[in-house]
């Protein structure tokens, strides 16, 4: 039977990593996910784990590590964070493009410069087309479940790509919360054991892989990771309906809160989507309809559940934890234009960047302006930005 | 929902103080509980403080206390601190405070207009038990003498958040600080 734990977001990550039969984990410590590579070789030299820990100099290394690991038929694991995720950036190519069903926990913090140790979403957005699947977490039982959903999705002959599974530095992984666990054996009967199921290495039967290709073929070998993201939304689908079953907990690429008749909804990821229920219960206590979409599921984008979740209301409210320099507006602002179309008003917030909380008054503030913006606007708000922000540190000094 | 706020010297447990009163409220209370540090540069010494939001039903909010209900400070030097340990509480606040001088409690009172202050000698009664000056235990013992949660709930939750080693020590200066709470 399922039992109640004692977890922080890191805890229940490793929770998830040491019930999936993983049997190689290479991983380099960076705040805040170093908890994560210090439990993972805590409890593989205890023996509590039977796996194998390889030290190793960086995170490139860590993931290429787990890479060649992986590819010898075996589930392996590193978890990283920020700069971290950003010295991966060429192996997380590598991986998908391999196709190598990997599961990873990336521990959202911002990306220096200026460096900071606290929260945002820039790490990961800059992975949004490294051809993994990005699934980002509300509270820390999220964590635990969208482990167990991302290895079963990833692995799904017809989808065959790498998972991050996102969560907010901090805020999530140094967050103390119950977390319902179930028993070993029922995890291993939804996740299932490994399967290779595309190339894998085999000392007797060498073959090459990740070799030059020709222009003949790249194409094709990038159509059919597309491919894989279109099949990973009904699998997604299956995997959440066979979770719900087994353990009682829905889990859904999009989840519409109190969107039913709202004529204006809010949409966010990751921690904030908490605050921003409680927020929209608040106000719908005084008449207001409001209601809020949580985007779990960022790679694949789920367009038409999007569209379908937002057709009705006026007005939506999109709050990014990253900056988008230079564009309109923020990653999820862009994704949720693209799905809605602009036959509503729909405005772009930035904000909780750098650690930045992102309370109940910085989501009233975003509320506020939405309900009072005229038109559909490509000029982002940075809603909790100080009054004077040219004057901080003067960067501009010499303009 | 209970909103609670700590604040304390980096070295006495002000985080692990937080995560054991979570475990408290959510496994021996069948509550449930978030806890948000506020992590900064970590230094031995310097001011930290953490947010702890409980209520009967899982907690939507995810973000630090404003307008806590509870504040809990481990260092009586916060009287004179440039951090304000009373911003934005509510207006039947209580404190939960260590030292031993009733004349410091009400001068807490008074400064920061809590209605209530429960205190007790937390360094002394963990010096005491564990022989260490790291009063986050006694101070979840002082706590309990609140009422919002059950001294056995606190001691329970320190045993198994502490293990075996430093568990039945820490437990008994949460104990002894209970029965050593005072109420002004």
């Amino acid at each position: 039977m399922a039992q109640y734990k004692m977890l922080d977001g890191n805890g229940a990550a490793v929770q998830a990593v040491s019930m999936a039969d993983v049997k190689v984990v290479a991983a380099y410590p960076i705040t805040p996910q170093s908890p994560i590579a210090e439990k993972l070789s805590d409890m593989i030299a205890r023996k509590t784990m039977d796996a194998q820990f390889i030290r190793v100099e960086s995170e490139h290394s860590a993931l290429s590590c787990a890479l060649g690991a992986q590819l010898t038929g075996i589930r392996a694991a590193t978890a990283t964070a920020s700069v971290g995720l950003a010295l991966m950036h060429e192996i997380c190519n590598a991986v998908s493009g391999m196709r190598i069903p990997m599961v990873m926990p990336v521990v959202n913090r911002a990306l220096a410069s200026p460096w900071s140790l606290w929260c945002d979403h820039q790490d990961s957005m800059a992975e949004r087309d490294s051809g993994w699947l990005q699934f980002y977490c509300e509270n820390v039982q999220e964590i635990f479940d969208l482990m167990l959903m991302a290895y079963k999705v990833a692995e799904h002959e017809k989808v065959l790509l790498p998972a991050m599974v996102c969560f907010d530095g901090f805020f999530l992984s140094h967050s103390m919360q119950k977390v319902l666990v179930p028993e070993q054996e029922e995890v291993r009967e939804f996740v299932g054991p490994y399967q290779k199921k595309n190339f894998w290495l085999d000392p007797a039967d060498p073959v090459f892989i990740n070799d030059l290709i020709s222009l003949e073929e790249f194409t094709e070998m990038k159509y059919q990771m597309m491919k894989g993201f279109e099949a990973a939304e009904k699998v997604f689908a299956d995997a959440a309906s066979e979770f719900e079953s087994r353990f009682g907990r829905k889990l859904q690429m999009l989840e519409g809160y109190r969107t039913e008749d709202a004529e204006t909804i809010l949409v966010g990821m990751g921690s904030m989507t908490g605050t921003m229920k409680h927020f929209v219960n608040e106000q719908r206590k005084q008449g207001s309809k409001v209601g809020a979409v949580k985007v779990t599921c960022f790679r694949p984008f789920p367009a038409k559940q999007m569209k379908a979740l937002t057709q009705n209301a006026g007005r939506i409210a999109v709050f990014d934890r990253s900056a988008g320099l230079g564009t309109m507006g923020g990653p999820l602002f862009h994704e949720t234009l693209s799905a809605v179309g602009s036959h509503m008003i729909i405005k772009n917030y930035i904000g909780g960047l750098g650690g930045r909380d992102v309370s109940p008054a910085t989501i009233r503030r975003m509320y506020e302006d939405i309900l009072s913006a005229k038109t559909t606007s490509n000029v982002p708000v940075w809603i909790d930005a100080k009054e004077h922000p040219m004057e901080i540190r003067e960067v501009l000094r010499y303009v | 929902m209970i909103k609670l706020k700590f604040f304390g010297l980096g070295g006495q447990g002000i985080v692990t103080a937080a995560k054991t009163l979570s475990e408290a409220v959510s496994i021996y209370e069948e509550e449930y509980a978030i806890t948000v540090p506020s992590y900064g540069h970590e230094r031995r010494g310097a001011p930290v403080n953490t947010s702890i939001i409980i209520d009967s039903k899982p907690v939507l909010l995810n973000c630090f206390v404003y307008e806590p209900d509870l504040v809990l400070v481990s260092d009586a030097s916060f009287l004179t601190r440039e951090i304000d340990i009373g911003a934005g509480i509510s207006p039947n606040a209580v404190l939960v405070l260590n030292t031993e001088e009733e004349t410091v409690a009400r001068q807490f009172k008074k400064t920061f207009g809590f209605r209530e202050v429960y205190y007790a000698d937390a360094t002394g009664i963990a010096v005491k038990n564990i022989k260490r000056g790291i009063p986050n235990s006694a101070m979840l013992g002082i706590l309990a003498k609140t009422g919002i949660v059950k001294i056995e709930s606190v001691t329970s939750a320190i045993k198994s958040a502490f293990g075996a080693k430093t568990g039945g020590t820490n437990a008994d200066a949460a104990k002894e600080a209970y029965d050593a709470a005072k109420k002004i």
